[in-house]
Protein backbone atom coordinates (compact mmCIF):
# COMPACT_ATOMS: atom_id res chain seq x y z
CA UNK A 1 0.00 0.00 0.00
CA UNK A 2 2.91 2.39 0.65
CA UNK A 3 3.78 2.56 -3.06
CA UNK A 4 0.12 3.27 -3.96
CA UNK A 5 0.03 6.25 -1.56
CA UNK A 6 3.41 7.45 -2.77
CA UNK A 7 2.28 7.31 -6.41
CA UNK A 8 -1.06 9.00 -5.68
CA UNK A 9 0.80 11.80 -3.95
CA UNK A 10 3.28 12.07 -6.83
CA UNK A 11 0.51 12.28 -9.44
CA UNK A 12 -2.10 14.46 -7.74
CA UNK A 13 -0.92 17.75 -9.27
CA UNK A 14 -0.87 16.27 -12.74
CA UNK A 15 -4.34 14.78 -12.16
CA UNK A 16 -5.68 18.19 -11.11
CA UNK A 17 -4.24 19.65 -14.34
CA UNK A 18 -5.79 16.95 -16.55
CA UNK A 19 -9.13 17.24 -14.70
CA UNK A 20 -9.27 21.02 -15.17
CA UNK A 21 -8.40 20.52 -18.85
CA UNK A 22 -11.16 17.97 -19.23
CA UNK A 23 -13.73 20.14 -17.38
CA UNK A 24 -12.83 23.07 -19.60
CA UNK A 25 -13.06 21.02 -22.78
CA UNK A 26 -16.49 19.55 -21.95
CA UNK A 27 -17.98 22.85 -20.74
CA UNK A 28 -16.43 25.04 -23.46
CA UNK A 29 -17.14 22.40 -26.13
CA UNK A 30 -20.80 22.12 -25.18
CA UNK A 31 -21.09 25.92 -24.99
CA UNK A 32 -20.55 25.89 -28.76
CA UNK A 33 -23.72 23.77 -28.99
CA UNK A 34 -25.57 26.68 -27.42
CA UNK A 35 -24.42 28.85 -30.34
CA UNK A 36 -25.42 26.23 -32.93
CA UNK A 37 -28.79 25.69 -31.27
CA UNK A 38 -29.56 29.43 -31.32
CA UNK A 39 -28.08 29.83 -34.82
CA UNK A 40 -30.45 27.09 -35.86
CA UNK A 41 -30.63 25.55 -39.27
CA UNK A 42 -27.94 27.70 -40.90
CA UNK A 43 -25.06 26.15 -39.00
CA UNK A 44 -26.33 22.63 -39.51
CA UNK A 45 -26.77 23.24 -43.24
CA UNK A 46 -23.22 24.55 -43.33
CA UNK A 47 -21.91 21.27 -41.85
CA UNK A 48 -23.73 19.39 -44.58
CA UNK A 49 -21.71 21.22 -47.23
CA UNK A 50 -18.40 20.05 -45.72
CA UNK A 51 -16.54 17.34 -47.66
CA UNK A 52 -16.56 13.91 -46.00
CA UNK A 53 -12.86 13.89 -44.99
CA UNK A 54 -13.42 17.09 -42.99
CA UNK A 55 -16.50 15.60 -41.32
CA UNK A 56 -14.61 12.41 -40.46
CA UNK A 57 -11.51 14.15 -39.12
CA UNK A 58 -13.69 16.51 -37.05
CA UNK A 59 -15.71 13.54 -35.75
CA UNK A 60 -18.97 14.88 -37.20
CA UNK A 61 -19.58 12.06 -39.68
CA UNK A 62 -22.76 10.10 -38.96
CA UNK A 63 -23.87 12.32 -36.11
CA UNK A 64 -26.91 14.60 -35.99
CA UNK A 65 -25.36 17.74 -34.51
CA UNK A 66 -28.75 19.42 -34.22
CA UNK A 67 -29.43 17.24 -31.15
CA UNK A 68 -27.60 17.69 -27.86
CA UNK A 69 -26.47 14.07 -27.70
CA UNK A 70 -25.42 14.16 -31.37
CA UNK A 71 -23.33 17.21 -30.72
CA UNK A 72 -21.89 15.60 -27.58
CA UNK A 73 -20.94 12.66 -29.80
CA UNK A 74 -18.65 15.02 -31.76
CA UNK A 75 -17.09 16.22 -28.55
CA UNK A 76 -16.71 12.60 -27.40
CA UNK A 77 -13.89 12.05 -29.93
CA UNK A 78 -11.84 14.82 -28.35
CA UNK A 79 -12.66 13.53 -24.85
CA UNK A 80 -11.46 10.10 -25.99
CA UNK A 81 -8.23 11.51 -27.40
CA UNK A 82 -7.46 13.55 -24.29
CA UNK A 83 -8.29 10.80 -21.79
CA UNK A 84 -6.41 8.10 -23.68
CA UNK A 85 -3.31 10.27 -24.00
CA UNK A 86 -3.47 10.72 -20.21
CA UNK A 87 -3.90 7.02 -19.56
CA UNK A 88 -1.23 5.88 -22.05
CA UNK A 89 1.24 8.30 -20.49
CA UNK A 90 0.45 7.40 -16.89
CA UNK A 91 0.59 3.67 -17.73
CA UNK A 92 4.04 4.08 -19.24
CA UNK A 93 5.38 6.58 -16.77
CA UNK A 94 4.27 4.97 -13.53
CA UNK A 95 6.54 1.99 -14.21
CA UNK A 96 9.42 3.56 -16.12
CA UNK A 97 9.88 6.68 -13.99
CA UNK A 98 12.05 4.94 -11.37
CA UNK A 99 14.54 4.20 -14.14
CA UNK A 100 14.09 7.64 -15.73
CA UNK A 101 14.64 9.47 -12.43
CA UNK A 102 17.37 7.03 -11.37
CA UNK A 103 15.53 6.06 -8.17
CA UNK A 104 15.68 2.34 -9.08
CA UNK A 105 18.57 1.82 -6.69
CA UNK A 106 16.38 3.21 -3.90
CA UNK A 107 13.21 1.20 -4.57
CA UNK A 108 14.23 -2.13 -6.02
CA UNK A 109 16.71 -3.22 -3.28
CA UNK A 110 13.77 -3.04 -0.85
CA UNK A 111 12.20 -6.32 0.35
CA UNK A 112 9.36 -6.32 -2.15
CA UNK A 113 9.00 -8.28 -5.38
CA UNK A 114 8.92 -6.55 -8.73
CA UNK A 115 5.43 -7.97 -9.31
CA UNK A 116 4.12 -6.34 -6.16
CA UNK A 117 5.75 -3.04 -7.12
CA UNK A 118 4.06 -3.24 -10.54
CA UNK A 119 0.70 -4.13 -8.95
CA UNK A 120 0.82 -1.17 -6.56
CA UNK A 121 1.96 1.23 -9.26
CA UNK A 122 -0.71 0.08 -11.73
CA UNK A 123 -3.35 0.34 -8.99
CA UNK A 124 -2.36 3.94 -8.31
CA UNK A 125 -2.50 4.70 -12.04
CA UNK A 126 -5.96 3.10 -12.37
CA UNK A 127 -7.22 5.21 -9.44
CA UNK A 128 -6.04 8.31 -11.38
CA UNK A 129 -7.82 7.07 -14.51
CA UNK A 130 -11.05 6.34 -12.61
CA UNK A 131 -11.02 9.81 -11.05
CA UNK A 132 -10.52 11.48 -14.44
CA UNK A 133 -13.32 9.35 -15.89
CA UNK A 134 -15.69 10.19 -13.01
CA UNK A 135 -14.98 13.90 -13.37
CA UNK A 136 -15.60 13.66 -17.12
CA UNK A 137 -18.80 11.65 -16.60
CA UNK A 138 -20.31 13.99 -14.01
CA UNK A 139 -19.38 17.09 -16.04
CA UNK A 140 -20.79 15.55 -19.22
CA UNK A 141 -24.09 14.51 -17.61
CA UNK A 142 -24.62 17.95 -16.07
CA UNK A 143 -23.61 19.86 -19.23
CA UNK A 144 -25.66 17.69 -21.60
CA UNK A 145 -28.66 17.94 -19.24
CA UNK A 146 -28.20 21.72 -19.07
CA UNK A 147 -28.49 22.14 -22.85
CA UNK A 148 -31.17 19.43 -23.27
CA UNK A 149 -33.04 20.95 -20.32
CA UNK A 150 -33.69 17.41 -18.99
CA UNK A 151 -31.84 14.22 -18.02
CA UNK A 152 -33.20 12.12 -20.90
CA UNK A 153 -29.68 11.61 -22.35
CA UNK A 154 -28.18 10.27 -19.12
CA UNK A 155 -28.23 6.69 -20.25
CA UNK A 156 -26.41 7.37 -23.54
CA UNK A 157 -23.86 9.59 -21.83
CA UNK A 158 -23.17 6.83 -19.30
CA UNK A 159 -22.75 4.26 -22.09
CA UNK A 160 -20.35 6.59 -23.90
CA UNK A 161 -18.42 7.07 -20.65
CA UNK A 162 -18.25 3.30 -20.14
CA UNK A 163 -16.69 3.12 -23.61
CA UNK A 164 -14.33 5.91 -22.62
CA UNK A 165 -13.28 3.94 -19.54
CA UNK A 166 -12.53 0.80 -21.55
CA UNK A 167 -10.48 2.91 -23.99
CA UNK A 168 -8.62 4.50 -21.08
CA UNK A 169 -7.74 1.10 -19.61
CA UNK A 170 -6.77 -0.19 -23.03
CA UNK A 171 -4.27 2.59 -23.67
CA UNK A 172 -3.10 2.49 -20.06
CA UNK A 173 -2.32 -1.22 -20.61
CA UNK A 174 -0.48 -0.29 -23.82
CA UNK A 175 1.66 2.23 -21.92
CA UNK A 176 2.43 -0.26 -19.17
CA UNK A 177 3.38 -3.09 -21.52
CA UNK A 178 5.79 -0.78 -23.34
CA UNK A 179 7.33 0.24 -19.99
CA UNK A 180 7.63 -3.44 -19.12
CA UNK A 181 9.38 -4.21 -22.39
CA UNK A 182 11.62 -1.19 -22.98
CA UNK A 183 14.77 -0.67 -20.95
CA UNK A 184 15.06 2.92 -22.18
CA UNK A 185 12.70 4.77 -19.81
CA UNK A 186 12.08 7.66 -22.21
CA UNK A 187 10.67 5.47 -24.98
CA UNK A 188 7.45 3.97 -23.54
CA UNK A 189 5.38 7.17 -23.27
CA UNK A 190 6.62 8.44 -26.67
CA UNK A 191 5.86 5.14 -28.42
CA UNK A 192 2.49 4.78 -26.63
CA UNK A 193 1.41 8.27 -27.73
CA UNK A 194 2.62 7.61 -31.28
CA UNK A 195 0.62 4.34 -31.44
CA UNK A 196 -2.42 6.18 -30.07
CA UNK A 197 -2.24 8.85 -32.76
CA UNK A 198 -1.53 6.14 -35.35
CA UNK A 199 -4.72 4.28 -34.42
CA UNK A 200 -6.66 7.56 -34.61
CA UNK A 201 -5.37 8.13 -38.15
CA UNK A 202 -6.32 4.54 -39.06
CA UNK A 203 -9.84 5.24 -37.72
CA UNK A 204 -10.11 8.26 -40.03
CA UNK A 205 -8.79 6.27 -43.01
CA UNK A 206 -11.21 3.37 -42.36
CA UNK A 207 -14.16 5.79 -42.18
CA UNK A 208 -13.14 7.36 -45.48
CA UNK A 209 -12.51 4.16 -47.39
CA UNK A 210 -14.95 1.25 -47.16
CA UNK A 211 -12.40 -1.08 -48.77
CA UNK A 212 -10.25 -0.78 -45.67
CA UNK A 213 -13.04 -1.92 -43.36
CA UNK A 214 -10.95 -4.94 -42.26
CA UNK A 215 -8.68 -2.45 -40.44
CA UNK A 216 -11.49 -1.58 -38.02
CA UNK A 217 -10.20 -4.19 -35.56
CA UNK A 218 -6.78 -2.49 -35.51
CA UNK A 219 -8.05 0.80 -34.14
CA UNK A 220 -9.83 0.96 -30.78
CA UNK A 221 -11.36 4.29 -31.86
CA UNK A 222 -13.60 2.18 -34.10
CA UNK A 223 -14.58 -0.03 -31.14
CA UNK A 224 -16.25 2.92 -29.43
CA UNK A 225 -17.45 5.07 -32.32
CA UNK A 226 -19.90 7.66 -30.92
CA UNK A 227 -22.18 7.62 -33.99
CA UNK A 228 -22.68 3.84 -33.68
CA UNK A 229 -23.13 3.89 -29.89
CA UNK A 230 -25.69 6.71 -30.06
CA UNK A 231 -27.69 5.09 -32.89
CA UNK A 232 -27.64 1.58 -31.36
CA UNK A 233 -27.85 2.63 -27.72
CA UNK A 234 -25.26 0.14 -26.48
CA UNK A 235 -21.61 -0.89 -26.77
CA UNK A 236 -20.77 -3.72 -29.17
CA UNK A 237 -20.10 -6.89 -27.08
CA UNK A 238 -17.56 -8.06 -29.70
CA UNK A 239 -15.46 -4.94 -29.17
CA UNK A 240 -15.83 -5.14 -25.39
CA UNK A 241 -14.55 -8.73 -25.55
CA UNK A 242 -11.71 -7.78 -27.90
CA UNK A 243 -10.70 -4.88 -25.65
CA UNK A 244 -10.77 -7.14 -22.58
CA UNK A 245 -8.56 -9.67 -24.36
CA UNK A 246 -6.03 -7.01 -25.42
CA UNK A 247 -5.98 -5.57 -21.89
CA UNK A 248 -5.35 -8.99 -20.30
CA UNK A 249 -2.58 -9.78 -22.81
CA UNK A 250 -0.90 -6.38 -22.29
CA UNK A 251 -1.07 -6.47 -18.48
CA UNK A 252 0.16 -10.09 -18.31
CA UNK A 253 3.03 -9.23 -20.66
CA UNK A 254 3.87 -6.20 -18.49
CA UNK A 255 4.44 -8.47 -15.48
CA UNK A 256 6.31 -11.15 -17.42
CA UNK A 257 8.59 -8.73 -19.28
CA UNK A 258 9.30 -6.43 -16.35
CA UNK A 259 10.11 -9.35 -14.05
CA UNK A 260 12.55 -10.75 -16.57
CA UNK A 261 14.47 -7.73 -17.75
CA UNK A 262 17.45 -5.89 -16.31
CA UNK A 263 16.67 -2.52 -14.78
CA UNK A 264 18.41 0.54 -16.15
CA UNK A 265 20.58 1.79 -13.29
CA UNK B 1 28.45 -19.32 7.76
CA UNK B 2 28.85 -17.73 4.36
CA UNK B 3 26.76 -14.60 4.03
CA UNK B 4 27.45 -14.13 0.33
CA UNK B 5 28.56 -16.88 -2.00
CA UNK B 6 28.82 -16.60 -5.76
CA UNK B 7 29.58 -19.48 -8.10
CA UNK B 8 30.89 -18.68 -11.57
CA UNK B 9 28.68 -15.59 -11.55
CA UNK B 10 28.76 -14.05 -15.02
CA UNK B 11 27.05 -11.02 -16.47
CA UNK B 12 27.22 -9.82 -20.03
CA UNK B 13 25.52 -6.66 -21.30
CA UNK B 14 24.77 -7.88 -24.79
CA UNK B 15 28.24 -8.70 -26.05
CA UNK B 16 29.96 -6.44 -23.53
CA UNK B 17 31.45 -8.25 -20.59
CA UNK B 18 30.46 -7.14 -17.08
CA UNK B 19 31.80 -9.92 -14.81
CA UNK B 20 33.09 -13.38 -15.65
CA UNK B 21 33.07 -16.56 -13.55
CA UNK B 22 33.09 -14.68 -10.29
CA UNK B 23 33.67 -16.96 -7.29
CA UNK B 24 33.36 -15.02 -4.09
CA UNK B 25 32.73 -16.05 -0.51
CA UNK B 26 32.06 -13.54 2.24
CA UNK B 27 31.88 -14.87 5.80
CA UNK B 28 29.55 -13.80 8.57
CA UNK B 29 30.79 -10.86 10.58
CA UNK B 30 33.60 -9.74 8.31
CA UNK B 31 34.18 -6.43 6.60
CA UNK B 32 35.01 -7.43 3.07
CA UNK B 33 36.66 -5.00 0.71
CA UNK B 34 35.87 -5.13 -2.98
CA UNK B 35 38.44 -3.16 -4.82
CA UNK B 36 39.11 -2.29 -8.42
CA UNK B 37 39.19 0.67 -10.79
CA UNK B 38 36.09 2.16 -12.39
CA UNK B 39 34.49 -0.26 -14.83
CA UNK B 40 36.14 -3.34 -13.28
CA UNK B 41 32.77 -4.92 -12.43
CA UNK B 42 32.20 -3.94 -8.77
CA UNK B 43 28.81 -2.28 -9.29
CA UNK B 44 27.74 -5.01 -11.73
CA UNK B 45 28.43 -7.62 -9.06
CA UNK B 46 26.49 -5.69 -6.42
CA UNK B 47 23.53 -4.95 -8.71
CA UNK B 48 23.38 -8.62 -9.65
CA UNK B 49 23.40 -9.64 -5.98
CA UNK B 50 20.54 -7.21 -5.34
CA UNK B 51 18.45 -8.45 -8.29
CA UNK B 52 18.53 -5.15 -10.18
CA UNK B 53 20.08 -7.03 -13.08
CA UNK B 54 20.10 -10.76 -13.74
CA UNK B 55 23.17 -12.97 -14.17
CA UNK B 56 23.87 -14.36 -17.63
CA UNK B 57 25.11 -17.57 -15.99
CA UNK B 58 26.29 -18.83 -12.63
CA UNK B 59 24.53 -18.40 -9.32
CA UNK B 60 24.73 -16.57 -6.04
CA UNK B 61 23.32 -16.98 -2.56
CA UNK B 62 22.91 -14.53 0.29
CA UNK B 63 22.26 -15.96 3.78
CA UNK B 64 22.37 -19.34 2.02
CA UNK B 65 19.36 -18.49 -0.19
CA UNK B 66 19.29 -18.06 -3.94
CA UNK B 67 19.30 -14.37 -4.85
CA UNK B 68 16.65 -14.69 -7.54
CA UNK B 69 14.21 -17.15 -5.91
CA UNK B 70 14.31 -15.50 -2.50
CA UNK B 71 15.04 -11.90 -3.50
CA UNK B 72 12.43 -10.05 -1.38
CA UNK B 73 13.04 -12.30 1.66
CA UNK B 74 16.81 -11.79 1.51
CA UNK B 75 16.49 -8.03 1.09
CA UNK B 76 14.65 -7.75 4.40
CA UNK B 77 18.10 -8.07 6.01
CA UNK B 78 20.17 -6.08 3.53
CA UNK B 79 21.03 -2.41 3.73
CA UNK B 80 22.33 -0.86 0.51
CA UNK B 81 24.00 2.42 -0.24
CA UNK B 82 24.55 3.00 -3.97
CA UNK B 83 27.45 5.02 -5.33
CA UNK B 84 25.13 7.76 -6.59
CA UNK B 85 22.07 8.69 -4.59
CA UNK B 86 18.87 9.82 -6.31
CA UNK B 87 15.60 10.42 -4.51
CA UNK B 88 12.07 11.62 -5.23
CA UNK B 89 11.51 15.33 -5.78
CA UNK B 90 9.66 17.47 -3.28
CA UNK B 91 10.09 15.08 -0.38
CA UNK B 92 11.36 15.98 3.05
CA UNK B 93 14.24 13.91 4.40
CA UNK B 94 12.06 12.47 7.18
CA UNK B 95 9.29 11.51 4.73
CA UNK B 96 11.74 9.75 2.44
CA UNK B 97 13.31 7.85 5.34
CA UNK B 98 9.90 6.84 6.71
CA UNK B 99 8.90 5.72 3.22
CA UNK B 100 12.11 3.68 3.06
CA UNK B 101 11.38 2.21 6.51
CA UNK B 102 7.81 1.30 5.53
CA UNK B 103 9.10 -1.54 3.34
CA UNK B 104 10.52 -3.47 6.31
CA UNK B 105 8.72 -5.68 8.79
CA UNK B 106 10.42 -4.00 11.72
CA UNK B 107 8.21 -1.91 14.04
CA UNK B 108 7.81 1.61 12.67
CA UNK B 109 8.48 3.14 16.12
CA UNK B 110 11.83 1.35 16.35
CA UNK B 111 12.69 2.53 12.82
CA UNK B 112 11.69 6.14 13.65
CA UNK B 113 13.88 6.06 16.76
CA UNK B 114 16.78 4.67 14.74
CA UNK B 115 16.31 7.38 12.07
CA UNK B 116 16.52 10.12 14.71
CA UNK B 117 19.60 8.55 16.32
CA UNK B 118 21.44 8.18 13.04
CA UNK B 119 20.46 11.69 11.89
CA UNK B 120 21.79 13.13 15.14
CA UNK B 121 25.02 11.15 14.83
CA UNK B 122 25.55 12.22 11.22
CA UNK B 123 24.39 15.77 11.88
CA UNK B 124 21.54 15.71 9.33
CA UNK B 125 18.47 17.97 9.43
CA UNK B 126 15.46 15.70 8.91
CA UNK B 127 13.07 18.56 8.18
CA UNK B 128 14.88 19.77 5.09
CA UNK B 129 13.70 19.03 1.58
CA UNK B 130 15.82 16.52 -0.32
CA UNK B 131 16.17 18.98 -3.22
CA UNK B 132 17.82 21.52 -0.92
CA UNK B 133 20.53 19.14 0.34
CA UNK B 134 24.17 19.20 -0.72
CA UNK B 135 25.65 16.05 -2.30
CA UNK B 136 27.31 15.12 1.00
CA UNK B 137 24.05 15.47 2.92
CA UNK B 138 22.22 13.40 0.31
CA UNK B 139 24.85 10.75 0.93
CA UNK B 140 24.04 10.90 4.64
CA UNK B 141 20.38 10.29 3.78
CA UNK B 142 21.60 7.27 1.82
CA UNK B 143 23.58 5.99 4.80
CA UNK B 144 20.56 6.31 7.10
CA UNK B 145 18.18 4.65 4.65
CA UNK B 146 20.68 1.80 4.36
CA UNK B 147 20.98 1.30 8.11
CA UNK B 148 17.57 2.27 9.53
CA UNK B 149 16.24 -1.29 9.64
CA UNK B 150 19.37 -2.68 11.34
CA UNK B 151 20.27 -5.09 8.53
CA UNK B 152 22.50 -8.16 8.94
CA UNK B 153 24.33 -7.36 5.72
CA UNK B 154 25.35 -3.89 4.58
CA UNK B 155 26.39 -3.42 0.96
CA UNK B 156 28.20 -0.19 0.21
CA UNK B 157 29.14 0.87 -3.30
CA UNK B 158 31.72 3.68 -3.27
CA UNK B 159 30.05 5.08 -0.15
CA UNK B 160 32.29 7.94 0.89
CA UNK B 161 31.97 10.26 -2.12
CA UNK B 162 30.82 13.69 -0.96
CA UNK B 163 31.54 13.09 2.73
CA UNK B 164 34.10 15.36 4.34
CA UNK B 165 37.00 13.70 6.25
CA UNK B 166 35.33 14.17 9.64
CA UNK B 167 32.09 12.66 8.41
CA UNK B 168 33.99 9.83 6.72
CA UNK B 169 35.58 9.05 10.08
CA UNK B 170 32.17 9.04 11.81
CA UNK B 171 30.79 6.84 9.07
CA UNK B 172 33.65 4.36 9.47
CA UNK B 173 33.14 4.34 13.25
CA UNK B 174 29.46 3.67 12.65
CA UNK B 175 30.32 0.75 10.37
CA UNK B 176 32.79 -0.65 12.92
CA UNK B 177 30.08 -0.45 15.60
CA UNK B 178 27.65 -2.29 13.35
CA UNK B 179 30.31 -4.87 12.58
CA UNK B 180 30.90 -5.43 16.32
CA UNK B 181 27.20 -6.32 16.59
CA UNK B 182 27.82 -9.09 14.05
CA UNK B 183 26.84 -7.25 10.88
CA UNK B 184 28.65 -8.31 7.71
CA UNK B 185 29.78 -5.52 5.40
CA UNK B 186 30.65 -5.60 1.72
CA UNK B 187 32.59 -2.43 1.03
CA UNK B 188 33.24 -1.64 -2.61
CA UNK B 189 35.70 1.11 -3.40
CA UNK B 190 38.48 2.24 -5.66
CA UNK B 191 40.02 4.21 -2.78
CA UNK B 192 42.59 1.84 -1.36
CA UNK B 193 43.23 3.75 1.79
CA UNK B 194 39.59 3.38 2.86
CA UNK B 195 39.63 -0.35 2.32
CA UNK B 196 42.93 -0.67 4.19
CA UNK B 197 41.51 1.22 7.17
CA UNK B 198 38.29 -0.71 7.44
CA UNK B 199 38.39 -4.16 5.90
CA UNK B 200 39.49 -7.60 7.09
CA UNK B 201 39.71 -9.25 3.70
CA UNK B 202 39.77 -7.88 0.22
CA UNK B 203 39.03 -9.08 -3.30
CA UNK B 204 40.78 -7.35 -6.16
CA UNK B 205 38.72 -7.26 -9.34
CA UNK B 206 40.09 -6.44 -12.78
CA UNK B 207 38.26 -6.56 -16.13
CA UNK B 208 35.34 -8.41 -14.53
CA UNK B 209 37.50 -11.14 -12.98
CA UNK B 210 38.65 -11.64 -9.41
CA UNK B 211 42.41 -11.70 -9.52
CA UNK B 212 43.19 -11.99 -5.81
CA UNK B 213 41.32 -12.60 -2.56
CA UNK B 214 43.32 -12.27 0.61
CA UNK B 215 43.44 -10.66 4.03
CA UNK B 216 44.68 -7.10 4.09
CA UNK B 217 47.50 -8.21 6.38
CA UNK B 218 48.53 -11.11 4.18
CA UNK B 219 48.41 -9.00 1.05
CA UNK B 220 50.78 -6.54 2.62
CA UNK B 221 53.08 -9.19 4.13
CA UNK B 222 53.35 -11.60 1.24
CA UNK B 223 53.84 -9.20 -1.52
CA UNK B 224 56.55 -6.58 -1.44
CA UNK B 225 58.56 -4.67 1.11
CA UNK B 226 59.78 -1.19 0.44
CA UNK B 227 63.49 -0.73 1.21
CA UNK B 228 64.83 2.81 1.66
CA UNK B 229 68.59 2.99 2.14
CA UNK B 230 70.51 6.15 2.93
CA UNK B 231 74.08 5.74 1.78
CA UNK B 232 77.42 7.49 2.45
CA UNK B 233 78.35 7.37 -1.23
CA UNK B 234 76.53 6.68 -4.46
CA UNK B 235 75.90 2.96 -4.91
CA UNK B 236 76.53 1.38 -8.27
CA UNK B 237 73.49 -0.13 -9.93
CA UNK B 238 75.41 -3.30 -10.76
CA UNK B 239 75.24 -4.38 -7.10
CA UNK B 240 71.52 -5.13 -7.55
CA UNK B 241 71.64 -6.71 -10.98
CA UNK B 242 70.74 -10.36 -11.14
CA UNK B 243 68.87 -10.35 -7.83
CA UNK B 244 65.41 -11.84 -8.14
CA UNK B 245 62.47 -9.96 -6.69
CA UNK B 246 63.75 -6.39 -6.96
CA UNK B 247 61.60 -3.83 -8.70
CA UNK B 248 61.05 -0.10 -8.78
CA UNK B 249 64.79 0.52 -8.17
CA UNK B 250 65.75 4.19 -7.77
CA UNK B 251 69.34 5.22 -7.02
CA UNK B 252 70.42 8.78 -6.19
CA UNK B 253 73.72 10.14 -4.82
CA UNK B 254 72.82 9.29 -1.23
CA UNK B 255 69.90 6.93 -1.40
CA UNK B 256 68.64 3.70 -2.82
CA UNK B 257 64.98 2.73 -2.90
CA UNK B 258 63.35 -0.43 -4.20
CA UNK B 259 60.53 -2.90 -3.68
CA UNK B 260 61.60 -6.43 -2.79
CA UNK B 261 59.75 -9.69 -2.79
CA UNK B 262 61.72 -12.83 -1.97
CA UNK B 263 63.97 -14.35 0.66
CA UNK B 264 64.98 -11.62 3.10
CA UNK B 265 68.48 -13.09 3.72
CA UNK B 266 69.46 -12.68 0.09
CA UNK B 267 68.82 -8.98 0.13
CA UNK B 268 70.34 -8.37 3.59
CA UNK B 269 73.63 -9.88 2.35
CA UNK B 270 73.79 -7.27 -0.40
CA UNK B 271 72.77 -4.45 1.93
CA UNK B 272 75.48 -5.52 4.46
CA UNK B 273 78.14 -4.77 1.87
CA UNK B 274 76.94 -1.16 1.43
CA UNK B 275 78.15 1.74 3.56
CA UNK B 276 74.80 2.79 5.08
CA UNK B 277 73.90 5.86 7.11
CA UNK B 278 70.32 4.75 7.66
CA UNK B 279 67.88 2.09 6.55
CA UNK B 280 64.07 1.80 6.49
CA UNK B 281 62.08 -1.33 5.66
CA UNK B 282 58.39 -0.56 5.21
CA UNK B 283 55.29 -2.56 4.48
CA UNK B 284 53.99 -1.27 1.21
CA UNK B 285 50.62 0.45 1.40
CA UNK B 286 47.69 -1.01 -0.45
CA UNK B 287 48.21 1.46 -3.27
CA UNK B 288 51.54 -0.17 -4.07
CA UNK B 289 50.06 -3.65 -3.78
CA UNK B 290 47.20 -2.62 -5.99
CA UNK B 291 49.53 -1.27 -8.65
CA UNK B 292 51.41 -4.55 -8.48
CA UNK B 293 48.24 -6.35 -9.59
CA UNK B 294 47.21 -3.80 -12.13
CA UNK B 295 50.39 -2.76 -13.85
Amino acid sequence: MNIIFRELKAHYKSLIGWSIGMLFMVIAGMAKYGAIATGGKQAIDLFKTFPKPVLVIAGINGLDVSTVIGYFGVLYLYILLMATIHSAMIGAEVISKEERDRTSEFLYPKPISRSKIVTEKLTAAIINIVILNLITTVTSIITVAFYAKDFSNNNLVLILMAGLFIMQILFFALGSVLAGLFKNPKLPSIVATAILLGTYIIWVVVDLNANLDFLKFVTPFKYFDASVIISEGHLDPLYIGLSALIIVVFITTTYLAFNKRDLKV
Amino acid sequence: MNIIETKKLTKFYGKTMGITNLDLTIHEGEIFGFIGPNGAGKSTTIRTLLGLIYPTSGSATIFGKDIIKFGPEIKEEIGYLPSEVFYYDNMKVIDLLKYSGSFYKKDSKIISKRIRELAKYLDLDLKKKIDDLSYGNKKKVGIIQGLLHEPKLIILDEPTGGLDPLMQQRFFDLLRDENKKGVTILFSSHILNEVQKLCDRVAIIKDGKIIKVDTIRSLAENTHKRFKLETAVRVDKSRFTGIKGISDLVITDNSVSFLFRGHINEITKIIASINLTNMLVEEPDLEEIFMHYYV
